[in-house]
């Protein structure tokens, strides 16, 4: 790809993008958000026509505008969230639009046997049976991958592939990659995750502004310097995290059960301090975190908060009692994505704010205006509808929300999925503000250096079981993976 | 996904045949020759509009026109008969067929080219054919005199003795529907575009042609069913098949067909249809008053779509406890 160019009306995505991939390569396309890298996955997959440039493959002009078009060029994208059709069959999934056929009819078993090799190829056992509702979304990008190979593509894009995935399943998914290039295959990828991009890329570009600033062999590069081409300018420090007084306890957890999720769940979590749960997706971290809240029931076990019994089951006690919950998916729990970024953040303040009956517009402007300037949120107009913001300022507008409402116990699930270094370190910064405030804080993130550097403490879950208790002090990147995937203590 | 849409079907086929055995134990004339043969005329027309919606509501959109098509069509045909006595059974099938294709394409056209929400589009169409037949007919009405011999023979016609034709009608094209719908390409892209549409667009589906052509589909067997409706009633006036329309989403439904698209076959919506008509007339055998119909209709259709919710959160339960259990 060569000076790309390409304007969304008025706004400019990208502004002279160049970009090129070999054959047998592993190639990694970095950038903050508002970079213009899913822009340029999107020409590449068909979706959106470039303004000017040109864009070659393998000699030949790509014909660009239809997504049919760039598969039958032998590009095959792979989407941040799986795009798997849930009523329909894997194998069904894997040969959408080009079922193998016998005579006039489609070949069910050829497609099926066919599906079972590529999955066994893949490394991954799945009936290509069985209905593709209820995958996790590891095995639902197994399914992707297995469609891009039987479409015999020669380039494979992944769109933050690993977002979504924990340590285990990222180990899996670069065996794949590995794979891929063994077999000649280009893979460009987008990830946030820079650790894992210098495990395995040959090859990066960085994007920035809807330019690209620099293209280096893996070799050529290092950490810093990336980090220091993405911001354009020196980030130092990644995770601020301050040392604060710890005070009494405010969250006690007691042998929380539910079956089909968690066991025997024990913890506590005091004033002033940060504590992470720690584990792969799906140990069942993210349900705990719902049943404290109340959204989600459980069985047997008990919750304090402030030395109190929490009623269970009901998140209009937990808001009360002064909790807060972040959700991990913003756009669909967090957020009202069609209503404003005021609305959004007074959403949960609506107590204070009102005036007799209704609520106190001069209140509310007063409390976004705070919020803006406490998390420098970036936005032009407060009504704006928060689907307008990127996502880092969607996540930092979930935290004004909650925030807002002053709690004692601040609840944050995957506080940083898929936003940028720049604005994690603010989101992080946050974190360690609230906690300083003296906010007990429960941290639950698939990110292992964020869990290090951020935590006080670092609990363990595997398969939804405690495995380990680690202090800051003991904690290391080995001793937490090998407790989260093995459910050993040591190494 | 095989499995589950056997067991729906299985177990539509039970209810259908304890309905049946438990009407026939207290009035036996209902599981006699002719029950059966009154069972089948009586479900034909709905069956047959059933299977011709199934792709559309597959992909996840609805068509409320049909009623009014099966008006539109009847009425024409036996104006078309009237004014020339010449004519005989097939020509009436040309005629309505016609009717039906156009109304189809200006639902496709709108739904699919326009991307309008296809319940308020047909629901549009729905008045704009029905005010058609109003306008046209101009309160003319037709009888057996003005139809074609042929034509009323042909339906009175059995097979065996117990297969009147309408129903062999219903046979033919669900057992050619539900090989396309799962044999074939274009069948399978209606499910998957049912299934999910944006993903379908990301894989280069095409989108339009399946959805236009379904709804083309859809007109012309309601445009035939006009015919049928001629055959049966020998008799029709504007009103004709005056608010059926739902009785096609019911049995729809209740054979299986989610109206979150994606998941039903044609054989799951006959046996719906055979379903909610056997019903209908074991609470006749059964002498229950004729008031009650529409009433039992309704919350018959309110189980089937509690059913299926609770069996397709039972199926996702199962998912994820294979799901853990695999993990361990």
């Amino acid at each position: 790809m060569k000076d790309v160019k390409k304007r969304f009306g008025g706004a400019i995505a990208l502004r002279g993008t160049n970009l090129s991939v070999r054959a047998g390569e592993i190639h990694a396309l970095l950038g903050e958000n508002g970079a213009g890298k899913s822009t340029m996955l999107k020409i590449l997959a068909g979706v959106h026509e470039h303004d000017a440039g040109t864009i070659t493959l393998g000699g030949a002009p790509f014909i660009s505008g239809s997504p049919q078009a760039s598969i039958d060029q032998g590009i095959a994208v792979i989407y941040q969230e799986p795009s798997l059709f849930l009523d329909l069959s894997l194998a069904e999934n894997v040969f959408v639009g080009r079922q193998p056929k016998k005579g006039l009819a489609i070949d069910w078993k050829e497609a099926e046997a066919q599906a079972r090799k590529l999955f066994k190829e893949l490394g991954v056992e799945l009936d290509p049976k069985r209905q593709a509702r209820g995958l996790s979304i590891a095995d639902q990008q197994v399914v992707e991958i297995a469609k891009a190979l039987s479409m015999n593509a020669s380039i494979i894009l992944m769109d933050e592939p690993t977002a979504a995935l924990s340590a285990s399943e990222v180990e899996r998914l670069m065996t794949v990659m590995r794979n891929l290039r063994a077999a000649n295959k280009a893979v460009i990828f987008v990830s946030h995750r820079l650790d894992e991009v210098f495990a395995i890329s040959d090859f990066i570009t960085v994007m920035r502004d809807g330019a690209t600033v620099s293209e280096k062999t893996i070799s050529n590069t290092d950490l810093q310097t990336v980090i220091k081409e993405m911001v354009g300018r020196e980030l130092t420090e990644l995770f601020p995290k301050t040392d604060h007084p710890i005070g009494d306890v405010v969250l006690e957890v007691n042998d929380l059960t539910n079956p089909a999720y968690f066991r025997n769940v024990s913890f506590t979590v005091r004033k002033g301090e940060i504590v992470a749960l720690a584990g792969l997706v799906g140990s069942g971290r993210s349900e705990i975190a719902r049943s404290i809240f109340g959204v989600d029931s459980y069985e047997t076990g008990s919750v304090k908060i402030n030395n109190k019994p929490l009623k269970k089951n009901s998140p209009i006690t937990a808001m009360a009692e002064k909790i807060a919950l972040v959700p991990e998916d913003r756009r669909q729990q967090g957020l009202f994505m069609v209503a404003g970024v005021n609305r959004n953040i007074s959403m949960e303040s609506f107590d204070r704010l009102k005036g007799r009956i209704f609520l106190n517009f001069k209140k509310e402007r007063a409390l976004t205006n705070e919020w803006r300037e406490n998390l420098s949120i970036k936005y032009v107009n407060q009504s704006d509808p928060v689907d307008r913001l990127s996502g880092g300022n969607q996540q930092k507008t979930v935290l004004a929300k909650w925030l807002a409402t002053n709690p004692d116990l601040l609840i944050v699930d995957e506080p940083t999925r898929g936003i940028d270094v720049g604005t994690k370190a603010e989101v992080h910064k946050l974190i360690d503000k609230a906690a300083g405030e003296g906010k007990a804080i429960l941290m639950i993130s698939s990110e292992l250096p964020e869990v290090l550097g951020m935590a006080d403490r670092i609990i363990v879950m595997r398969e939804g079981r405690q495995v380990t208790e680690l202090s800051r002090k003991e904690a290391t990147q080995e001793n937490v993976i090998a407790a989260a995937t093995t459910g050993k203590k040591g190494i | 996904m095989k499995k589950r849409t056997f067991g729906r079907e299985a177990s539509l086929g039970i209810i259908l045949i304890f309905c049946i055995a438990s009407t026939g134990f207290i009035n036996p004339r209902f599981v006699t020759g002719d029950g059966t043969r009154d069972l089948l005329s009586a479900t034909a027309i709905v069956a047959l509009l059933a299977i011709g919606m199934a792709p559309v509501m597959i992909m996840r959109h609805i068509d409320l026109s049909i009623a009014s098509t099966v008006g539109f069509s009847a009425w024409l045909v036996a104006d078309f008969c009237a004014k020339n006595p010449s004519f005989t059974w097939w020509q009436c099938f040309v005629i309505g067929g016609a009717v039906g294709i156009a109304v189809g394409a200006l639902n496709g056209l709108l739904v699919a080219g326009l991307r309008l929400p296809s319940l308020v589009v047909t629901l549009g169409t729905l008045y704009i054919v029905r005010g058609g037949v109003y306008v046209v007919s101009n309160s003319v009405d037709y009888n057996a005199q003005e139809m074609p011999p042929s034509l009323l023979s042909l339906g009175q016609q059995t097979f065996g003795g117990l297969l009147p034709f309408p129903f062999l009608m219903v046979i033919v094209l669900m057992v050619i529907v539900g090989w396309y719908m799962k044999y074939t390409k274009a069948g399978r892209d209606c499910y998957a575009i049912g299934s999910n549409p944006p993903a379908a667009d990301l894989v280069g589906l095409k989108v339009f042609r399946r959805t236009f052509l379904a709804y083309i589909f859809c007109g012309f067997i309601a445009g035939i069913a006009g015919v049928f409706y001629l055959m049966r009633f020998a008799q029709v006036d504007s009103t004709a098949f005056y608010g059926q329309e739902l009785a096609v989403v019911a049995a729809a439904v209740i054979g299986g067909i989610g109206l979150l698209g994606g998941a039903g076959t044609a054989v799951g919506v006959v046996i719906g249809a055979l379903l909610v008509q056997t019903i209908q007339g074991a609470l006749a055998a059964l002498g229950v008053d004729a008031f009650w119909k529409a009433a039992i209709n309704g919350l018959l259709l309110i189980v089937a779509i509690y059913a299926d919710r609770v069996l397709a959160r039972r199926t996702e339960n199962a998912l994820l406890a294979q799901r853990i259990k695999e993990r361990v």
